[in-house]
C-alpha cells in the first residue's frame, strides 16, 4: 500500500500552464525587445526562430522526459540516469539558489513602484524639491525623474560596489512581502502552485493586449514599430547575433535550472509531454514577439515625445534668444529658422550653440536598453506622459509582478523537489520545509537591499546563473545521448508515449543540439576572456549618469566563486561516488570473504 | 508757458528713457508666453495690456512698501520686443529721479507674484521675471507614505491567506487522521471476513490462485 503517493497535477492543463508561467518572465519582456533592436530590428527572427527549432524545442522536451520518466527531482534524477553524474542536479540546485536569491528583488522593486503608483502625481513625473524651495534638486536635475527615484528614492544606491549601507526599509518590506507571496504560492507544492498558474500565465497576456491596443493609439507609436520591423539584413553576417539568438532561446526557456524536471515529475506516466513541449516553446517565442511590439510602440512613444519636447525646448530659446513672436517658430519650422538665424546673426548664434541640443528622432530610438532600466526607467517614463498615468502604472507593474512570481514559483519547486527526494527530508511536512527554504532565501535575499544592493544583484544577474547553465546542459544533454544511450532514452520515451520519437528529436538530441551548445559555450569562453576585467555601470550621483567602473579584487573572486561553486559540483560528486563505490566495493568483499570462511567452518 | 511745459515734458520723458534701460542695474527684464499659456484664447498684447501690468506693479510696491503711493508713472517700460518682453524700472514716488533698489523690487514681485500672475491668466512659467527665481511651492508630504498604507493593506490580506491556510491543513490532516482510525477497523473487520468466508472480497489478493502455472504442469 503506497503511504506517500507523490503529488500530481489536477490535469494536464495545470502543468502546462505552470510551464507557460515560469517559461514567460521578464525575460520576454526586457532581454528579447533589446536583442531586437541591436540585431536588425525584424531580421532577428531569422535566427530566433531557426535557434528555437535547433536548440529549443529539443533540449526543452529532453528535460520533460528525463522529469517525467524518473519522477524525482533534478538530483534523484541524474542520480538514476547515473550514479556518477548525480553532480549535474546538484549543480542545477545550486544555480536555482543563487537565482531565488537575487530574483525576488526584482518582484520586491515592482511591488515598490505598484505602491508608488496610488498616488494623484506619480512620484517619478517630477523632480522633488530643494530645500531653499528654488529649484528641482541637483541630482534630479543633471538625471530625469525617473531616474532620480530609481537610483535614489528606491535603492539610494551608493556609488560603487565597495561602499556599504544599511538595509532600506521600503526595499525591505516589499522583499518581504513578496517571500511571503511565494511562500503562500508554494505552500502546499503542485497543488497549491497548480491553482496559482491559472492566474499567473493568463493575466499578463491580458495586460499586454490592453497595452497593445493602447499601445496604437499612442502618438508616435508606430515610429517604433516601423522601426522594429524594418529589417537590417547585414546584421545577419555578423556571428554574435546567431550566438545571442541561441543563448536568448536557451535562458527564456528556463533550461538547466531543474525546474522543468521538477515540474513533470509530477505527471502522470503516461502524459503526452512531447506535444505539451512544442506548445510552451512556440508559446514562449509568440509572448516575446508580442511583447516587443508593445516594447516598441512604447519605444516610439517616448522617444517622440522626447523629440518633441527637444523641439520645443529649442524653439523656446530661439525665441528668448532672438526675441521673436510667440507664433514665428513652429514645431515644423524650428530646423530653417536656426539655419536662418545662424545666417542673419552669426555672433548671437554662436553665444547660443553650447545651449544648442540636437533634435534627432533616430537618435532617440536608438537608444536601446535591456534588464532593469528598461523594466523601471524607460517604461515608467512613457507612463508618465500617457493621460491618466495611475492606471497604466498599476496594470503594467501588476503584469511584471505576475511574470516575476509565476517564474519564481519554478525556481522554489526546482529547489524543493529534490530536496523532499531525500528520505530525511521528506518526513517534515511540507508546509515547514517550504518556510524553512523561503525564510533563509529571504534573510540572505536582504543583502540585495543594502545602498550597493544593486551591484550585487547585477553580479548575481550577469554571472551566476549564465555560464553554469550552459555547462549544465551540455553535460545533461551529452549525458542522455551518449552515456546513458540514445537507444535506451528513445525506448523510455516509447514506453511512456506509446510511439517513438521520430527523427527530426532523434538528430536534434544526438548531434545538432549539442553541437549548437558546444559553440556558444565556446563563445562565451572566448568573449569573456577578451572581455578583460568584467564591469558595471556604477551610478555617480555628481554626473547623474551612470559610469562604467571595474569590478575589485573581491568581486572578482565572487564572480569566479559563482561560477566554480555551481560548475564543481558535477566533477566533485562524481569523485564523491567514486571514492564511496570502491570503499563499498571493498567493504562488501571483505563481507563476502569472511561469509565463505564461516560457512566453510560450518559442519 | 507752452514751451515750457512741452521742454519739461520732452524732458522728463527723455530721463525716464535714460533711467530705463536694458541691462538697468535697478531694472528687471519680464518676459510673457501668452500664447503658450492661453493657446486659442491668448488675448492680444497692446498698450491696455501695457498699462495693467504697470498698475498690477505699482500695486505689488504699494503692498510691500506701505505709506509711499505708488503710481503708474512710476513704472517705467522700455524696449518692447514682439516676444512680449520688456524692461522695466521704479521710480519713488518721492522723487521721480531716484529708483528704487533692486532688492525691494524683488521683494515686492515676490510678496505679490500671485496677483501678479492671476491679473494676466498666467503662471510662473509663462510670466517671468529674468532674474527672481519662483518660490516653488511646499511639498506636500503626508504623515504616512501612501506606499505604505497599500503595503499594509496587502500584507494583512496575504498573512491572512497563510493564516487561514495553515490552519486548513492542520484540519485537514486532524480530519484524516481521525478518518484513517476509522478506516483502519474497517479493514481489520473486511480481513477477519473473508478469512472465515474463503471467498475473495475485492480488496483481498487471494495467494492460492497466483502461481497456477506449477499446479497444472504437473
Amino acid at each position: 500500500m503506497e503511504k506517500d503517493a507523490r503529488p500530481s497535477w489536477d490535469s494536464p492543463v495545470e502543468f502546462l500552464l505552470a510551464c507557460v508561467s515560469y517559461a514567460i518572465g521578464l525575460g520576454n519582456v526586457w532581454r528579447f525587445p533589446y536583442l531586437c533592436q541591436m540585431h536588425g530590428g525584424g531580421g532577428f527572427l531569422i535566427p530566433y526562430l531557426i535557434m528555437l527549432f535547433l536548440e529549443g524545442l529539443p533540449l526543452f522536451c529532453l528535460e520533460l522526459a528525463i522529469g517525467q520518466k524518473m519522477r524525482l527531482g533534478s538530483i534523484g534524477a541524474w542520480t538514476a540516469i547515473n550514479p556518477y553524474l548525480g553532480g549535474v542536479g546538484l549543480a542545477s540546485v545550486m544555480t536555482s539558489l543563487y537565482l531565488c536569491l537575487y530574483y525576488n528583488i526584482i518582484n520586491a522593486w515592482s511591488f515598490w513602484y505598484l505602491f508608488n503608483s496610488f498616488q494623484s502625481v506619480l512620484p517619478w513625473a517630477e523632480c522633488p524639491i530643494n530645500s531653499n524651495r528654488t529649484g528641482p534638486i541637483e541630482e534630479c536635475e543633471l538625471a530625469t525623474p525617473t531616474q532620480y527615484f530609481f537610483y535614489r528614492e528606491t535603492l539610494d544606491i551608493s556609488s560603487s560596489i565597495e561602499e556599504n549601507g544599511g538595509v532600506q526599509t521600503g526595499q525591505a518590506l516589499c522583499l518581504l512581502l513578496a517571500w511571503v507571496i511565494s511562500y503562500l504560492f508554494v505552500v502546499r507544492g503542485v497543488k497549491s502552485t497548480g491553482k496559482v498558474v491559472y492566474f499567473t500565465a493568463t493575466f499578463p497576456y491580458v495586460v499586454l493586449l490592453i497595452y497593445l491596443i493602447w499601445g496604437f493609439t499612442l502618438h508616435g507609436a508606430i515610429n517604433g514599430v516601423k522601426y522594429m520591423f524594418t529589417p537590417k539584413m547585414e546584421q545577419l553576417a555578423n556571428p554574435t547575433t546567431w550566438v545571442n539568438a541561441a543563448t536568448q532561446i536557451f535562458f527564456s526557456l528556463g533550461l538547466g535550472f531543474g525546474s522543468l524536471i521538477a515540474f513533470s515529475s509530477y505527471n502522470q506516466y503516461n502524459n503526452n509531454f512531447e506535444r505539451q513541449a512544442v506548445a510552451v516553446s512556440i508559446i514562449n517565442s509568440g509572448t516575446s514577439i508580442f511583447a516587443s511590439i508593445v516594447t516598441f510602440s512604447i519605444y516610439g512613444f517616448k522617444a517622440t515625445i522626447n523629440y518633441e519636447s527637444c523641439l520645443e525646448r529649442t524653439r523656446i530659446l530661439l525665441l528668448n534668444t532672438f526675441d521673436l513672436a510667440e507664433d514665428k517658430i513652429t514645431m515644423d519650422t524650428v530646423f530653417e529658422w536656426i539655419e536662418r538665424l545662424n545666417a542673419t546673426y552669426p555672433q548671437q548664434f554662436a553665444e547660443i550653440s553650447s545651449k544648442l541640443e540636437t533634435c534627432d528622432l533616430e537618435k532617440e530610438l536608438d537608444t536601446a536598453v535591456e534588464g532593469p532600466g528598461l523594466a523601471f526607467i524607460v517604461y515608467s517614463e512613457a507612463i508618465k506622459d500617457m493621460p491618466l498615468p495611475q492606471l497604466w502604472s498599476v496594470l503594467y507593474f501588476s503584469m511584471l509582478l505576475l511574470l516575476g512570481m509565476g517564474s519564481m514559483l519554478g525556481n522554489i519547486t526546482a529547489i524543493i523537489t529534490p530536496l523532499r527526494d531525500f528520505k530525511f527530508l521528506s518526513s517534515m511536512s511540507i508546509e515547514l520545509l517550504n518556510g524553512i527554504v523561503c525564510l533563509f532565501c529571504l534573510l540572505l535575499g536582504l543583502g540585495f537591499t543594502t545602498t550597493s544592493g544593486s551591484y550585487w544583484f547585477t553580479m548575481f544577474n550577469d554571472y551566476g546563473a549564465t555560464f553554469s547553465l550552459l555547462f549544465v546542459v551540455l553535460v545533461e544533454v551529452i549525458t542522455v545521448s551518449y552515456i546513458y544511450g540514445s537507444k535506451r532514452f528513445e525506448k523510455d520515451v516509447e514506453d511512456m508515449l506509446g510511439h517513438r520519437p521520430n527523427w527530426y528529436w532523434r538528430i536534434m538530441w544526438k548531434f545538432i543540439s549539442p553541437l549548437l551548445l558546444i559553440t556558444v559555450f565556446v563563445f562565451y569562453i572566448v568573449n569573456y576572456i577578451r572581455g578583460g576585467t568584467p564591469t558595471y555601470q556604477a551610478w555617480n550621483k555628481e554626473l547623474g549618469q551612470s559610469v562604467v567602473t571595474e569590478y575589485p579584487v573581491f568581486g572578482q573572486v565572487f564572480i569566479g566563486l559563482l561560477l566554480v561553486s555551481s560548475i564543481s559540483c558535477i566533477p566533485l560528486t562524481a569523485l564523491y561516488v567514486y571514492c564511496t563505490r570502491t570503499k563499498r566495493g571493498n567493504r562488501r568483499r571483505q563481507l563476502t570473504v569472511s561469509t565463505v570462511s564461516a560457512e566453510g567452518l560450518a559442519p | 508757458m507752452l514751451e515750457k511745459s512741452l521742454f519739461l515734458l520732452c524732458f522728463s520723458s527723455a530721463l525716464a528713457k535714460q533711467l530705463c534701460a536694458p541691462d538697468a542695474s535697478d531694472g528687471y527684464k519680464v518676459r510673457l508666453s501668452i500664447r503658450t499659456a492661453l493657446g486659442d484664447q491668448a488675448y492680444a498684447w497692446n498698450e491696455d495690456e501695457l498699462f495693467l501690468f504697470r498698475a498690477t506693479l505699482a500695486f505689488a510696491m504699494r503692498n510691500r512698501i506701505s505709506g509711499q503711493q505708488f503710481e503708474v508713472s512710476n513704472i517705467i517700460v522700455c524696449d518692447e520686443t514682439p516676444r512680449v518682453s520688456f524692461w522695466f524700472v521704479v521710480t519713488s514716488p518721492s522723487n521721480t529721479s531716484h529708483l528704487v533698489d533692486k532688492e525691494e523690487v524683488e521683494e515686492a514681485i515676490r510678496k505679490s507674484r500671485n496677483r501678479i500672475n492671476s491679473a494676466f491668466l498666467l503662471t510662473d512659467k509663462t510670466l517671468e521675471f529674468l532674474g527672481i527665481p519662483p518660490t516653488l511651492a511646499a511639498p506636500v508630504s503626508p504623515d504616512t507614505p501612501p506606499w505604505l498604507i497599500v503595503f499594509g493593506v496587502v500584507m494583512g490580506a496575504v498573512g491572512a491567506g497563510i493564516v487561514v491556510m495553515l490552519a486548513f491543513s492542520v484540519v485537514q490532516k486532524k480530519r484524516k487522521k481521525d478518518g484513517k482510525v476509522v478506516d483502519e477497523a474497517v479493514e481489520e473487520e473486511t480481513r477477519a471476513k473473508t478469512t472465515d468466508n474463503g471467498a475473495a472480497g475485492d480488496g483481498v489478493y487471494n495467494m492460492s490462485f497466483s502461481d497456477d502455472e506449477r499446479f497444472t504442469e504437473m
